[in-house]
């Protein structure tokens, strides 16, 4: 017999409840949520293994090394930890897990994974202008009212629409 | 109380864990509301689904309300909240990328973890994809840094750059985001063909959003006294003090404290740049720069209960908007030194001594300044032989580290 997967969480509760996390967040550390930082850490640990000297010369990276315990033993790694953990839960409990390519009707697995890649690049680089991506910059930014937050916010969600119609085939039939 | 751990209340050896368990909260509340389908979030771009909308309003206005509301309680010090800093180009350029990474890629960077963890294929290649795209910027910094660092505004609040209160900026956002979802699932029902029976069979919400709206006016009726910091100087304590001129120290007190050392100890705050306090510098002064006089370090300094802590620039203009702005946040007993850096050499060295003859206290006072001069131009002093450096040149105090965010 097939395991069919349990209905997702009503959105608004889960939005509550992933308000509570946020709120948490701060209540305790005074600063919210973020998942592009955990990246950027194994990207800089990993070119620091390789090329140390190249590494110095960049501010960029050697920012990482220069005070602290080095890239990976910060917040945002341990709570990206947290993430895999916790979705994982989620995802055996609710019968989700297994290998799949999730896609829009009119597109092959290949083809969207070349996009998939491609969209992971441009956020990856996205998020270092943003100075986080859409959990650490636009959510953790809108909860404290920074400018800076909202301005993220709207600008992805902007280019977002913008671009939207040219892809339309990537995702609806 | 709360922040936690910037307060000292945890100890910061637990924050790792902290972040773990808050963590498995994040990531299993993102997998439940359906995080994990690059579908689902791609829907939000093409009407079909607009479960990033509902879920990523409602979470923003829950954890905007929780703090405000923690805030008016005195639960939380909000001047402890990191508040991202505003790049105005980077932040717009990097959220017009990841808008495009969005619909290309389906995903956000949390949101693909949580997908791949579950084994969304999709979800690997597109992490993979940022760790490229990472490096990219990381390669070619240089390149991208004008742009990364420029247009600096500071750490910003939307409500203060669209001239509102944040309790009316607040209760607006509530409201739009309650009209989003009623227009939003419109619009859903419109591109999906949903049945009238199966929209009337769905919870109508009034509940919840009434309660929001409550909150969201009884945010609004709130006194603003208590907002930010319950120990803040009222305006009116403060118009009293400035008015009497009670917050001034003049130079001969200050001169008197260095020279004679301990009696009367002075705790002097440079409160102009490093490179002017650098150059020229009273002895013993710690340099906070008026931009920082907030900051958690600064406050340690000012507070001092032991010291009489005297704020001093070149003249007093700098040193008063500081005296203000640190009384204002609750900080007590500071003083400003009248007439500044030049009053303070004008008395010290360049006044010619009035006539003793006539007035017994004028006679001491010149002998006083004689004495101050003999100390600050020969590093000779009775009272306190072992601070011999010369003339008034600096002494670099420690400086308070500022500590930017991530």
């Amino acid at each position: 017999m097939k395991n069919i997967p349990k209905p997702y969480m009503n959105p608004y509760l889960a939005g509550f409840l992933l308000g509570l996390v946020l709120l948490a967040a701060f209540f305790v550390t005074g600063r919210g949520l973020g998942a592009s930082g955990t990246v950027k850490s194994v990207v800089i640990t990993t070119v620091g293994k390789a090329a140390p000297e190249h590494v110095a010369n960049n501010p960029f990276y050697s920012e990482y090394f220069s005070e602290g315990p080095g890239p990976m033993k910060n917040w945002l790694v341990y709570l990206s930890l947290g993430v895999l953990a916790g979705a994982f839960f989620s995802g055996a409990m609710s019968g989700r897990l297994g290998f799949k390519v999730d896609k829009g009707p009119r597109i092959s697995s290949g083809t969207r994974l070349i996009f998939a890649a491609s969209g992971g690049l441009l956020f990856g680089l996205g998020a270092q202008f943003g100075r986080g991506c859409t959990s650490g910059a636009a959510l953790t930014g809108m909860a404290v009212l920074s400018s800076a937050g909202f301005l993220t916010m709207m600008a992805i969600f902007g280019s977002g629409y913008m671009v939207a119609y040219f892809f339309r085939k990537l995702w609806i039939s | 109380m709360a922040p936690l751990i910037p307060q000292g209340f945890v100890n910061p050896d637990l924050n790792l864990f902290f972040a773990f368990v808050i963590g498995l909260g994040f990531g299993y509340v993102l997998e439940q509301a359906g995080f994990s389908s690059s579908r689902k979030l791609a829907g939000v771009f093409y009407g079909y689904d607009f479960v990033v909308l509902r879920v990523f309003f409602t979470a923003a206005i829950t954890a905007m309300s929780g703090l405000l509301i923690f805030s008016y309680l005195g639960w939380i010090d909000d001047r402890l909240l990191y508040i991202n800093p505003t790049y105005l180009w980077s932040a717009i350029i990097g959220g017009v990328i990841m808008g495009v990474g969005f619909i290309l890629g389906g995903f956000c960077p949390g949101t693909s973890m949580v997908a791949a963890v579950i084994g969304k294929i999709d979800a690997m290649v597109f992490v993979a994809g940022m760790f490229i795209g990472i490096f990219i910027f990381g390669e070619f910094y240089e390149v991208f840094e004008p742009l990364y660092m420029g247009s600096y505004l500071g750490g910003i609040f939307v409500f203060d750059s669209l001239g509102m209160s944040r309790e009316w900026f607040a209760m607006m956002l509530i409201a739009v985001a309650l009209m989003a979802f009623v227009v939003t699932q419109y619009i859903e029902d419109q591109i999906n063909k949903v049945s009238f029976e199966e929209k009337s069979s769905r919870p109508a919400y009034w509940t919840p959003a009434l309660i929001i709206i409550g909150l969201g006016v009884l945010m609004i009726m709130l006194p603003s006294q208590p907002r930010s910091n319950w120990n803040e100087t009222s305006a009116q304590k403060l118009l009293t003090n400035v008015v009497n001129g009670n917050q001034l120290v003049d130079a001969d007190e200050v001169a008197y404290s260095l020279v004679n050392g301990k009696d009367r100890p002075l705790r002097l705050v440079d409160v102009r740049s490093p490179e002017e306090f650098a150059q020229f510098s009273l002895p013993g002064a710690v340099n906070i720069p008026i931009g920082q006089i907030l900051e958690n370090q600064s406050e340690a300094i000012l507070s001092d209960k032991t010291n009489k802590v005297v704020l001093y620039s070149n003249a007093t203009t700098l040193s008063s908007e500081a005296w203000l702005v640190a009384t204002r946040a609750g900080i007590e007993d500071l003083y400003v030194l009248d007439g500044g850096l030049n009053g303070f050499i004008q008395t010290v060295f360049l006044e010619k001594p009035a006539d003793p003859a006539h007035n017994m206290n004028l006679a001491y006072q010149n002998r006083f300044r004689e004495k101050a001069r003999q100390y600050f131009l020969s590093g000779q002093s009775a009272a306190s032989p072992k601070t011999l450096s010369v003339p008034v040149i600096q002494t670099v105090g420690e400086k308070p580290k500022a500590k930017g965010g991530c």
